[in-house]
């Protein structure tokens, strides 16, 4: 038996990234999470698998769009009619799949939650719960069904496990009672980078989010295809995603030359390229003379003839300084005055009169913690420029 | 640091070329001028210094156009701090690329050590001036607006962008955000955020929003169903008006229609179409009595053609005969035509035969021939050809024989006597030729001597065992190399861990002593204290109030001021506070810090200890003391290497030099051997001489041999093709013989063969024309005498005169056609009157039965009525107006049984009864039209509400509003961290120049006005610092007192300004953290002698505790400086 699993489509929430004011990719790109499901549910016909497995947070509660529920069910619709029934259970994020307030998803759809937890597909039975509200303190793993005997059982949760970077504490669950609870295989989601956790013959699978929507994101971009047969459950990761984000640092220390700096920017960013992908780099310069704005402007030219790569966001830095070098007093004063409360105040007073005129979404670019960075960068900003524009 | 010789080995133009820089006599200032013309290589020459200290730039090099990238090299002699005189060597290698004078590599901290960790650009920007870069300065610090802090800093950094620095970064701030300012990008950015948040809550759809969508439809539909129903309603009761009307106006009808009928006859109904078949009998009984009068009248008429029209008796005959002639054909053509054309072309034919004959005639005469048949003597187009043929074949014949013979003399003559056969020497030959490849041995032996030199070079630096430590085998060289970069990294990092933990230490040792200072100052008192000191009051209050004792009220007033005390305190020491708990919390930070800088060193030695066990290893194993630095394995690996390989060569090339001395011998015994076979005596010494010579001198003979042989086959050659000339020539004549034999000609030769030939072709050509004329006129004279034949036939039926029917044939022939066809047009006026009676004498009969059938028809429609005293016609109209008025009635009454139908029977009861009612019908009409709209209206709104719910769900897909939105917030993101990180620049930048201008104003300022004075007296007195509320500004003073600020000065003025600013910073730099060399590039190129000299006089002061190196291609600037500067150093720039 073959499972196609995948978690947190996100569908609507569109691609963050500035590289999608590029015309090009931004028409390409502004239906990204569906075009990305479109294709998941392509790859679970061609696969010819026994179901679609969906691990919660197919919606995002950021865009409470009712068309976009329609698309969905268009999809699974497509999936029935080929012969793959979908298992699902609904995120953090899946209020549009309340089945109390927008009835049933069609034939051949299991929606699983509390009063219907437990499906029975072939030789597997699926067993599942879904998030009623949109923040879940306690472990949903007491509440789960026992093992059918004699069958291969099939957990879908929605959890953030033990609590993970980035991520709050959603319906929590100790990875090592998860894999005690006695089933086969737990197909998880909430985490969007991937990853897999092995316990004897025991698989729980994170197979993260098919489309990543910004830099942090950049691990996932790809769905599980599982195979559950009389062994060990096997697996393998299909990519899918249409857009990938990456990063590549370039040292144009020992380069003064443009055509040299064109010459290494195009080779950094053509070995970004991947075959019938697009990727959003993310540049990192190291330099002594070139400020952020050169950079980019390097950096545009140098793409220029290399395909399917764009910028997502460029910074310039300087090399770290040897701090017995006598050669910079004004980068050694700057650090300095870093250290006064005067300054700090003022600082400070700068960054909150920024913040406040700031949309509140991105408000925390400018927190108070991110002061130390802002200033690190600011030093390296006026040494580049003025080295940068120095006289002859 | 010092420059004492600068190496231009290989690089741009120049080779092996060097520029001295001698040191001054003692005291003197350490300046040196370097006079060359334009393009002599100065900036060649300071590149390459550069990259001598700083390496090679990547990538293309500007000055790799004489010499290849790889083979540049520059050097120099150095004088560092703690080192002394260094030679060192640069190449553009990646690693390693800076050596001593032996090519060993050197650590480049050698060399960033004297730079005080200065960069490339640092020390270009900080110890390079050229009179540009003087004039841009001295613009550029305009724009300080006499800032002191940012004036120094561009002395001390020689960066002078700094007041454009903040400029254009304040700029980019402001563009993105400035308060009260429009059009900046966040102020846009909201705006279009706000716009796409609103479009999206519009057009999203909701669960809110497909509810209340859900809701209008459903009431949309409940409307149009009420609405619908009371159509249909409205619809009943107008059906029912409008058949109660019918009825009520139909019954009256009927009785009207019954009165008129008591006026008409009885009788039944007539059948449908009754009066119009009376019309047609009587119509058709007329007709047919005009059709038999008509009859008659043409049977009489046709009777008159059939007797005017009488049968021809001779037509069949001549008919027969006339047939038999158009039959006959002579040469496939009829004879009719052919006979008359014969009549007019007889004699024109007969004509031309005759003159053919008298053509031929004359060409017989022409050949010479009599009493011959001409048939004898007329050959075919073929034969003639071939005779043709045969003369041309003899005349070339004949001509290439005489040819061929011309050439067998000329070569004869030319061939003279043959020489004498040569000597065979082969095997001398090839005995010569292979002592020859073994003779030379020069080139082996250069090999081997290299071989031996390059071995003892080799070997020269290493121990005595060198060769037992390669056959034990070297350690691989990027082993090596690995073992060096980790432990040259790993003293850095061991360095820098030292200092970091020292810094540490004294970081947490300075932390603690402020918190020993916060803990024992007086308002250090926390909230406990405040608490313990109110209990000791209070207690003492009790234990006073008790005993109400001196000593108790002592005891209460010592705890009173004690607690007033601790509040004040208290109250007073809220930032005291904290300060304490900021310090606290610094404390316990340094101590982490501490203690994490020392792991990390203990860490680190740990590492040095295994790797300096592993360089032991690696030292043995080269030959090396076991202490060697690891930067040293390389070169002595690659020593040990390069003797390796150079005993190897030397090895070889003995070897080969053994091997060719023996191969030379026996080649020398097998020349001895051959040339006494073949009898060469003389001397040993000389005899590769004689063989060559020998061996020279058969070469020629046996040419000339070669030469005579090749001309006899030449001879041979051209005799055989002779006589083949002559034989072909002779089998042509007999050929045109034979072909020839029969022809009656007199002149039987080639010649007169040869002019024959064109009269016997001509007589071919006339024998066949007369020959076809011939058979023409015969057969004309045939096709004439057949048709008169044909004549007489046809005049003998026709019964005409013999006389007459002798003339014209033709005449005959053509009154016969003219009576057969007169006959023929007779015929066919009789046979067609003949048919036109027998029809006339049947439509007679015809119509006489038709009007018989009428006549009964027209009794039988009126059976049973009556009228009949009536015309048919007038009778049968009164019938029909009858049924007419009998149909009217029925009409009417089926009209009102039609209207009551599917009508409600109590509907259609109340509006019959309310009949007459002249205005019914339009108030139910309107009542109707009402109930329509209303129906309308409602369908239209259930049909908007449907398409408004279905459009929510298929409205235009908002991702790009959403996805624009995300990029939006995205490029605000970044662009408000780049504003943040403009702004806290400049606030960083602006604080670290007021800092700048605090520390080193007391010690710049000084060296500043001196420089100025002396670059500008007695224009200028002085240099001040003027303190505003935005901070401290550097003006000029002068004589007089008066003070001008900065941008106030002009260009010249500002520049020696900025000179005398880098001065100073050159000054400073060189008390702390040492000298440098400053080169000056023709600085003084647009200053007059006055400002040259006290330019001069500066560099001077830069050579008292550094060194200046002056770049110039003016002759008097040197003359200048040799007088202002008696111990000036002067230096040509080297050729290349």
């Amino acid at each position: 038996m073959r499972l196609l699993v995948s978690a947190d489509i996100h569908l609507g929430s569109p691609i963050r990234s500035v590289a999608l004011r590029n015309p090009d990719l931004g028409e390409k790109l502004k239906r990204a999470s569906r075009d990305t499901f479109a294709r998941v549910v392509d790859l679970a016909i061609a696969e010819r698998v026994d179901a679609l497995v969906l691990a919660g947070d197919i919606f995002d509660s950021h865009f409470p769009d009712l068309k976009t529920r329609a698309f969905l069910i268009a999809q699974l619709s497509r999936a029935s009619q080929a012969g793959v029934p979908t298992v699902l259970i609904r995120g953090n994020h899946d209020a549009l799949l309340d089945h109390r307030g927008h009835g049933d998803l069609g034939p051949n759809i299991h929606l699983l939650h509390k009063g219907a937890p437990t499906v029975e597909i072939g030789p597997a039975v699926f067993h599942g719960l879904s998030f009623d509200t949109a923040h879940v303190e306690k472990s949903f793993l007491p509440d789960y069904p026992l093992p059918a005997p004699g069958k291969r059982n099939v957990g879908l949760m929605h959890t953030s496990l033990d609590g993970a970077p980035g991520h709050d504490p959603y319906a929590p669950c100790a990875e090592r009672d998860l894999m005690a609870h006695g089933y086969d295989l737990w197909c998880l989601g909430h985490i969007h980078a991937p990853f897999e956790r092995t316990d004897g013959p025991v698989l729980a699978i994170m197979p993260g989010i098919p489309q990543p929507r910004h830099f942090g994101e950049r691990k996932g971009g790809s769905v599980v295809i599982v195979s559950l047969g009389e062994g060990p459950v096997g697996f393998e990761r299909r990519t899918v995603a249409t857009l990938g984000f990456s990063e590549c640092t370039v040292d144009l220390r020992a380069t003064s030359d443009q055509q040299d700096i064109l010459r290494s920017l195009r080779a950094a960013l053509g070995a970004a390229h991947v075959p019938g992908r697009d990727m959003a780099v993310r540049l990192h310069v190291i330099s002594d003379q070139l400020g952020t704005e050169t950079i980019t402007a390097y950096a545009s030219e140098a793409l220029e003839g290399i395909e399917g790569v764009f910028l997502d966001k460029v910074k310039a830095a300087p090399p770290p300084r040897d701090p017995s070098a006598k050669d910079d007093d004004l980068v050694r004063l700057m650090q300095a005055e870093l250290g006064e409360d005067g300054f700090r105040h003022a600082a400070l007073q700068q960054l909150e009169e920024l913040r406040l005129v700031l949309p509140p979404e991105i408000r925390d670019a400018l927190d108070e913690t991110e002061l130390e960075g802002l200033l690190a960068d600011a030093i390296a900003e006026v040494s580049l420029t003025i080295h940068g524009g120095a006289a002859p | 640091m010092r420059l004492n010789r600068l190496d231009l080995i290989r690089y741009g133009r120049f080779q092996d070329a060097e520029i001295v820089f001698p040191k001054p006599a003692s005291g003197a200032p350490d300046v040196t001028v370097i006079f060359g013309p334009n393009e002599a290589g100065k900036s060649t020459a300071f590149h390459g210094f550069l990259e001598l200290l700083f390496g090679f730039r990547s990538g293309t090099h500007p000055y790799a156009f004489r010499f290849e990238r790889s083979d540049l090299l520059v050097g120099a002699d150095l004088d560092l701090p703690g080192r002394g005189s260094l030679v060192l060597r640069r190449n553009s290698k990646r690693t390693q690329s800076l050596l001593d004078a032996d090519d060993r590599p050197v650590n480049d901290a050698v060399v960033a050590g004297a730079l005080h960790g200065l960069s490339r650009e640092a020390y270009e920007e900080r110890f390079s001036l050229n009179e540009a870069g003087l004039r841009e300065g001295g613009k550029r610090i305009a724009a300080a607006q006499g800032d002191l802090g940012q004036l120094l800093h561009a002395g001390l950094s020689g960066l002078t962008g700094m007041a454009e620095t903040l400029d254009a970064l304040s700029d980019r701030a402001d563009k993105f955000h400035k308060k009260r300012a429009r059009g900046t990008v966040v102020k846009l950015g909201n705006d279009r955020l706000k716009e796409i948040g609103r479009t999206l809550r519009d057009g999203r759809l909701t669960d809110e929003r497909e509810r209340s969508l859900r809701r209008d439809r459903d009431r949309a539909d409940a409307e149009f169903e009420t609405a619908d129903s009371a159509l249909r309603q409205s619809k009943q009761r107008q059906a029912a008006g409008q058949a109660a009307q019918v009825w009520y106006e139909r019954t009256q009808e009927m009785t009207q229609l019954e009165g008129a009928l008591t006026s008409f006859p009885e009788g039944p109904d007539l059948d449908p179409g009754a009066a119009a078949r009376v019309a047609g009998l009587v119509e058709k009984i007329a007709a047919q009595t005009a059709r038999i009068k008509d009859a008659e009248t043409e049977i009489a008429k046709q009777g008159q053609v059939v007797a005017e029209n009488a049968v021809d008796e001779l037509a069949q005959s001549l008919s027969s005969e006339l047939d038999r002639l158009d039959q006959m054909t002579i040469d496939d053509a009829p004879l009719m035509s052919r006979a008359t054309t014969a009549r007019t072309d007889l004699a024109r034919r007969s004509e031309a035969r005759d003159a053919l004959a008298r053509q031929i005639d004359t060409v017989l005469a022409k050949l010479g021939i009599s009493d011959v048949l001409v048939s004898a003597i007329a050959l075919t187009p073929a034969a003639l050809e071939e005779i043709d043929s045969a003369i041309q074949t003899c005349l070339q014949d004949d001509l290439s024989a005489k040819a061929a013979q011309d050439a067998v003399i000329v070569a004869q003559d030319q061939l003279g006597d043959a020489p004498d056969a040569p000597q065979d020497l082969s095997a001398l030959r090839a005995a010569f030729e292979a002592w020859k490849l073994v003779e030379n041995i020069t080139s082996l032996q250069v090999e081997h001597d290299t071989a031996a030199a390059r071995l003892v070079k080799a070997k020269a630096s290493l121990p005595g065992t060198w060769h037992a430590l390669i056959d034990a085998g070297l350690p691989a060289r990027e082993t090596l190399d690995d073992v060096a970069r980790e432990w040259s990294s790993l003293i850095a990092e061991l360095a820098s861990a030292r200092t970091d933990a020292s810094a540490r230490a004294v970081d947490l040792q300075s932390a603690q002593a402020d918190l020993a200072t916060l803990e024992a100052a007086p308002d250090a008192v926390d909230i406990a204290m405040t608490e313990k000191t109110r209990r000791q009051r209070d207690m003492a209050w009790q234990h006073h109030r008790n005993d109400l004792s001196a000593a108790t009220a002592a005891d209460f007033e010592a705890a009173m001021f004690d607690d007033d005390g601790t509040r004040a305190h208290y109250l007073t020491g809220a930032e005291m506070r904290q300060r304490l708990l900021a310090t606290q919390g610094q404390v316990r930070t340094a101590a982490a810090r501490a203690q994490t800088a020392n792991d990390h060193l203990n860490m680190l030695v740990a590492d040095q200890d295994r790797l300096t066990a592993r360089c032991s290893a690696l030292a043995g194993a080269l030959g090396l003391d076991p202490g060697t630095s690891p930067s040293a394995f390389g070169a002595r690996q690659q020593a040990l290497s390069h003797a390796g390989e150079a005993a190897a060569d030397l090895a070889n090339a003995q070897d080969a030099l053994k091997a060719r001395l023996a191969h030379q011998q026996a080649a020398r015994d097998v020349l001895q051997d051959a040339a006494d076979t073949v009898g060469l005596n003389g001397p040993a010494g000389n005899l590769a001489a004689r063989v060559q010579q020998v061996l020279t001198l058969e070469d020629t003979a046996r040419q000339s041999w070669g030469k005579w042989q090749d001309g006899q086959k030449t001879l041979d050659r051209l005799k055989r093709a002779s006589e083949d000339c002559r034989a072909a020539s002779d089998a042509a004549a007999g050929k045109l013989g034979q072909l020839t034999a029969a022809l009656p000609l007199g002149d039987r030769t080639l010649k007169g063969l040869a002019l024959a030939l064109p009269s016997l072709r001509s007589l071919q050509q006339l024998t066949k024309d007369y020959r076809d004329i011939s058979d023409r006129v015969a057969a004309l004279e045939q096709a004439i005498a057949t048709l008169s034949d044909a004549s007489a036939r046809l005049a003998r039926i026709m019964d005409i005169a013999e006389d007459e029917a002798a003339g014209d044939p033709i005449v005959i022939i053509d009154q016969t056609r003219a009576r057969l066809t007169a006959s023929g047009r007779a015929d066919e006026k009789r046979n067609e009157a003949e048919s036109g009676r027998d029809a006339a004498n049947r439509a007679k009969g015809i119509a006489e039965d038709t009007c018989r059938d009428g006549v009964d028809d027209l009794a039988r429609c009126f059976e049973g009525q009556g009228a009949a005293d009536l015309a048919p016609q007038d009778r049968v109209a009164k019938l029909v107006a009858r049924d007419g008025l009998r149909g009217e009635h029925g009409a009417a009454d089926r009209a009102r049984l039609r209207a009551r139908e599917g009508v409600d029977a109590a509907l259609f009861g109340e509006e019959l009864g309310r009949l007459p009612d002249a205005v019914r019908a339009g108030d139910l009409e309107q009542a109707l039209s009402d109930a329509q709209d209303a129906r309308d209206a409602a369908r239209d709104a259930q049909r908007d509400s449907a398409r408004i719910y279905r459009e929510a769900y298929e409205a235009a897909d908002l991702s790009d509003l959403a996805t624009e939105q995300a990029t939006l917030l995205e490029e605000l993101r970044s662009g408000a961290r780049q504003a943040a990180v403009a702004r806290l620049g400049v606030l960083a930048a602006r604080g670290a120049l007021r800092r700048l201008a605090q520390e080193r104003r007391s010690e710049m300022l000084r060296d500043v006005e001196n420089a100025f004075v002396t670059m500008t007296a007695p224009a200028w007195t002085g240099v001040d610092v003027w303190s505003h509320a935005e901070g401290d500004k550097l003006v000029g003073i002068q004589p007089g007192g008066n003070t001008v600020p900065i941008e106030h000065m002009s260009t010249g003025t500002m520049g020696q300004l900025y000179f005398a600013l880098r001065l100073a910073g050159y000054r400073s730099f060189s008390r702390d953290p040492g000298p440098l060399p400053m080169i000056l590039d023709d600085i003084m190129e647009t200053f007059d002698d006055t400002r040259a000299g006290a330019a001069l006089q500066l560099c001077a002061q830069i050579g008292e505790n550094g060194q200046a190196i002056l770049f110039t291609h003016h002759a008097h600037l040197v003359a200048l400086a040799q007088e202002i500067l008696p111990d000036v150093n002067i230096v040509q720039m080297p050729s290349r």
